[in-house]
């Protein structure tokens, strides 16, 4: 009440002071009052102003309008009393100065446009300040009641049209005004609400009208909501976050209910679990988003700054970020759904190839995250052979087997789950590394691998704790690998060949199964040869393991170490009828763990089969040796050639000689076949695999260095597959010299025979009657021999060498025969160098000249 | 009114004053006082604006040039 009689004295105030302005007329109360009441008629009618209540605008505009007017001084004079006047708060002040400006300049312009007006006038009443802006000459229609007499063209008075709203600012206002009438016809629902609903939308939660749909797959306003086509683009665009997020976390709680059936590995696992860390910062982000969702969005008229709001080309920006993060990570879902383990870091590995830095950063956590259980295991199996794999993840897969085969196929890489940030090389070093210490472990029953191990880790620079190795270390990780290899390796060639004594074995296996050992192989030879003449099963074992111990007694064999000769053994070898013991007389060698890791079954199988050759070798040595004995001239041969008859005589030399002059070709044969097996074969190869066993740095290098030691003898020796002809050729010169042996035997008793019979008739008187009594004794029919006479003697000599000549020749041909087949194929042998073999059998080229073809 | 609030007052007013007068909208200042306190208590600038018009032609019209009042729409 108080406020309005204020208003009211002040409006009569107001009054009295402009009528009483004009000092013509003084002023009546009754025309004070009649004004008074006009005035408030005025006042009452318009109360809410028709412009924005921006006094900067409002002094804007006054200024423009005085710089078009030519005021420019006056213009910066107004500019700077504004700023000062503006300025002016606190108590005291006006606070409505936007009013006040308005008012101002409402009344310059009414003030000049009374003084420019000529008498009759337009009415400008009071819809003068309502309504529609100022139009320039150009625009001229509009309301009607206008007269357009008016021809006068003034500043800021326009050809006759209603001016409305002398400010032509109010332009900018007026459309404003109208666009948001538009703007809330068309739109049914409103910003905020569609904001809102993006934002329960890109949670997963269908808002009011933003829902999923199935058949489209993708968050999408209905239809039948009418808002403008742009807008609803934009709720399509953004909602493709929703869709995003839907992808991702339909994923990780997929993942979380199947991982009680022990379907998700640890690399799995891992995953979900950073997927939902990077969630966790996005719901942040939403979480902030909202509040400010809940300030209103003002429109454009509205200048007043409401606080931070949201609109959804402020959340477009405010999506950019988490949308490429979030692609990624549906990206990533996708690949990863069928993948596990080590193929899942890879895959993923493979997708963090990208320039874009914040791709990278966000690949790099994500990798480290995921990679974190592979690498503990990678840690775990090089320190401490430990395969902790229940998922099968790993890439060094492990299966059940033997002792003696743990080497070999206990462990192996597994290609699918190896990540493509591992090198094969480098898995491989690890398959090794691990693989030495569980061999360590479970053959050897050594444990100071551990110490070996800290070793390796300190060197490396990280701990044998866990944790402690992350992607992006694989520099690291290969470092660490490379010191606990050489450390093992080393650690386990030092047990092979100190703790097992590996280069002993070998050499004993050499010397026994090889017969390196001549002394020991002749006793053995002289021993055991006459039992391995019977039928193979007549002979016994045991017999055969005394006599082997004798044979060991009597050599040199002796002095060796008693382990080495313990595992030394006859065995027979499984054998069909009609077999001599010859054909299934072996040794072999024990070898136990770890050593049979070297000494495996296939490989001694080979050796047993070397050693089969090499003892026929030595037999036919041997037997040749044997005839030797028996051929060599003495005094009981030579003396019978006196009595003889001479045709007879001279049927004997030649027989004697023929024998001779064969015997010497196949000793040369033999020896020399001999001695390229012992020398060019053995020898060559037992050096060529002690350097290596010098330069073998593990297991792996010594089990292959052992192989190429084995295939070189096998192949040299004519053993191997392509020497098929060569071997069967030798085998049947073999077996000829062995018959010849047999009928040099028969021949030189036969003789032996004839000359006794010979000295017997011929030496009656003799003083050595006791000799000759047992001479006689011994023959068996003196009657027939005596009786006969001379001529029978010579004739049966005669037919008898005749004989023996005859089979003579026969050996001889074949023999020759074969020894030139055998010799013409040495040099045609393209996978094997024979060269040696064919300079020592042929070195005069005797072979050569009489056979030119060759 | 503390002095300072005075002083404020007084000092806005003399700007306003200059402000009408580069406008040359012809108030003096007790006038403008009054107009000022007016529009400070929430009437429309607009109307006080065409109040001051009327009354000044009013005021005109009773000199000789008679001024037929223009209707109020």
């Amino acid at each position: 009440m108080e406020e309005e009689h204020r208003v009211t004295d002040l409006i009569k105030e107001l009054v009295l002071r402009l009528l009483s302005q004009n000092p013509q007329n003084p002023s009546s109360s009754i025309d004070t009052q009649k004004s008074l009441r006009y005035a408030i008629r005025i006042l009452s009618s318009l109360m809410t102003p028709s412009i924005a209540p921006d006094s900067a605008a409002i002094a804007e505009s006054i200024k423009r309008q005085l710089a078009t007017q030519g005021k420019s001084s006056q213009a910066l004079a107004f500019a700077d009393l504004y700023t000062k006047f503006a300025s002016k708060n606190g108590p005291g002040s006006i606070e409505n100065k936007w009013a006040v400006l308005y008012l101002l300049k409402v009344i310059s312009e009414d003030r000049k446009n009374q003084k420019s007006r000529s008498d009759s006038r337009v009415s400008s009443g009071f819809s003068a300040s309502v309504g529609l802006p100022a139009l320039f000459d150009a625009e001229s229609g509009g309301y009607s009641g206008v007269s357009r007499n008016r021809e006068t063209l003034e500043k800021g008075w326009n050809n006759g049209v209603l001016l409305v709203s002398k400010d032509p600012e109010n332009i900018r206002e007026i459309a404003v005004r109208e666009f948001a009438n538009l703007v809330k016809e068309e739109n049914e629902v409103s910003e905020e609400v569609l904001v809102r609903d993006v934002l329960y939308a890109c949670q997963g939660i269908d808002g009011k009208y933003v829902k999923f749909d199935k058949s489209v797959d993708g968050y999408l306003l209905r239809d039948s909501i009418k808002v403008p086509r742009a807008t609803r683009i934009t709720v399509q665009k953004l909602c493709e976050l929703g869709w995003l997020f839907r992808k991702v976390k339909g994923y990780i709680s997929e993942s979380m209910d199947r991982f009680p059936a022990e379907d998700v590995g640890t690399v799995g696992q891992a995953f979900c679990a950073a997927l939902q860390d990077e969630l966790s910062h996005y719901y942040k982000l939403l979480a902030v988003l909202e509040a400010q969702s809940m300030n209103p969005i003002p429109l454009v008229s509205e200048m007043a700054n409401s606080g931070n709001y949201l609109s959804l080309r402020r959340l477009s920006v405010w999506f950019a970020e988490p949308m490429v993060k979030m692609r990624l990570m549906a990206v990533l879902v996708d690949k990863c759904r069928v993948l596990r383990g080590g193929a899942m870091a890879g895959a993923i590995h493979l997708h963090a190839q990208h320039g874009d830095p914040l791709v990278h950063e966000f690949m790099r956590q994500l990798l480290c995250r995921v990679c974190s259980p592979l690498f503990e295991m990678v840690r775990s199996w090089v320190l401490e052979g430990e395969l902790e794999d229940i998922f099968a993840e790993f890439f060094v897969l492990g299966q059940p087997v033997k002792a003696e085969s743990l080497w070999r196929e206990g462990y192996r890489l597994h290609a699918g789950m190896l990540p493509s940030f591992i090198s094969q090389s480098l898995a491989q070093r690890i398959l090794r590394t691990g693989k030495s210490i569980n061999f360590l472990r479970v053959c050897c029953e050594d444990r100071g691998w551990a110490d070996a191990a800290t070793e390796a880790a300190a060197a490396a620079g990280t701990t044998t704790r866990r944790g402690g190795l992350g992607y992006g270390e694989t520099d690291a990780l290969e470092s660490l690998v490379i010191e606990a290899a050489k450390r093992i390796d080393k650690h386990l060639l030092d047990v092979m060949y100190k703790q097992y004594k590996f280069k002993e074995h070998c050499l004993a296996i050499k010397r026994y199964l090889l017969l390196g050992q001549g002394d020991f192989v002749q006793y053995l030879m002289d021993i055991v040869g006459p039992e391995l003449s019977e039928p193979a099963n007549t002979i016994s074992s045991f017999k055969l393991a005394g006599l082997l111990e004798s044979a060991i007694r009597s050599s040199n064999a002796q002095y060796d170490d008693r382990d080495i000769l313990d595992r030394l053994r006859v065995k027979m070898m499984p054998h069909g009828t009609g077999d001599r013991g010859w054909d299934v007389f072996s040794l072999e060698y024990d070898a136990r763990v770890p050593l049979n890791t070297v000494f495996t079954e296939s490989v001694m199988a080979r050796y047993l089969r070397i050693f089969n050759f090499l003892w026929k070798l030595r037999r036919v040595e041997h037997a040749l040796i044997g005839a030797w004995k028996t051929m060599k001239p003495n005094c009981i041969t030579s003396n019978s050639f006196i009595k003889l008859q001479s045709a007879v005589k001279l049927q004997l030399l030649s027989t004697l000689r023929r024998c001779q002059v064969l015997w010497d070709e196949m000793n040369h044969f033999v020896s020399n076949l001999q001695y390229y097996i012992m020398f060019e074969v053995l020898e060559v190869s037992w050096s060529n695999f002690s350097n290596e066993m010098e330069a073998a740095k593990d297991l792996d290098d010594l089990l292959a260095a052992h192989d190429k030691y084995l295939n070189s003898i096998v192949e040299k020796s004519l053993l191997g597959e392509r020497s098929q002809n060569l071997y069967k050729t030798l085998f049947v010169l073999f077996d000829l010299i062995l018959r010849f042996r047999s009928h040099v035997d028969r021949l030189y008793e036969g003789i032996h025979e004839l000359q006794s019979r010979t000295m017997e008739s011929l030496s009656p008187s003799r003083d050595k009657t006791r000799s000759r009594r047992l001479l006689n004794d011994k023959t068996a029919e003196p009657g027939a021999w005596i009786s006969d006479g001379r001529k029978a003697l010579t004739q049966r000599a005669g037919e008898f060498l005749r004989n023996m000549g005859q089979d003579l020749d026969a050996i001889a041909k074949e023999y020759s025969s074969l020894l030139e087949g055998f010799i013409s194929q040495l040099p045609v042998q393209q996978h094997i160098d024979l060269k040696f073999l064919l300079f020592r059998l042929d070195f005069t080229e005797f072979y050569c000249q009489l056979h030119p073809n060759m | 009114m503390d002095p300072e609030a005075a002083q404020t007052a007084r000092e806005s007013l003399e700007l306003a004053f200059h402000m009408s007068n580069i406008l040359d909208t012809g108030l003096d200042r007790r006038t403008l006082s009054v107009l000022i306190t007016l529009c400070d208590l929430g009437l429309n600038p607009e109307a006080l604006a065409a109040v001051v018009k009327e009354l000044r032609r009013e005021s005109c019209s009773s000199s000789p040039m008679p001024e037929t009042p223009s209707s109020v729409s």
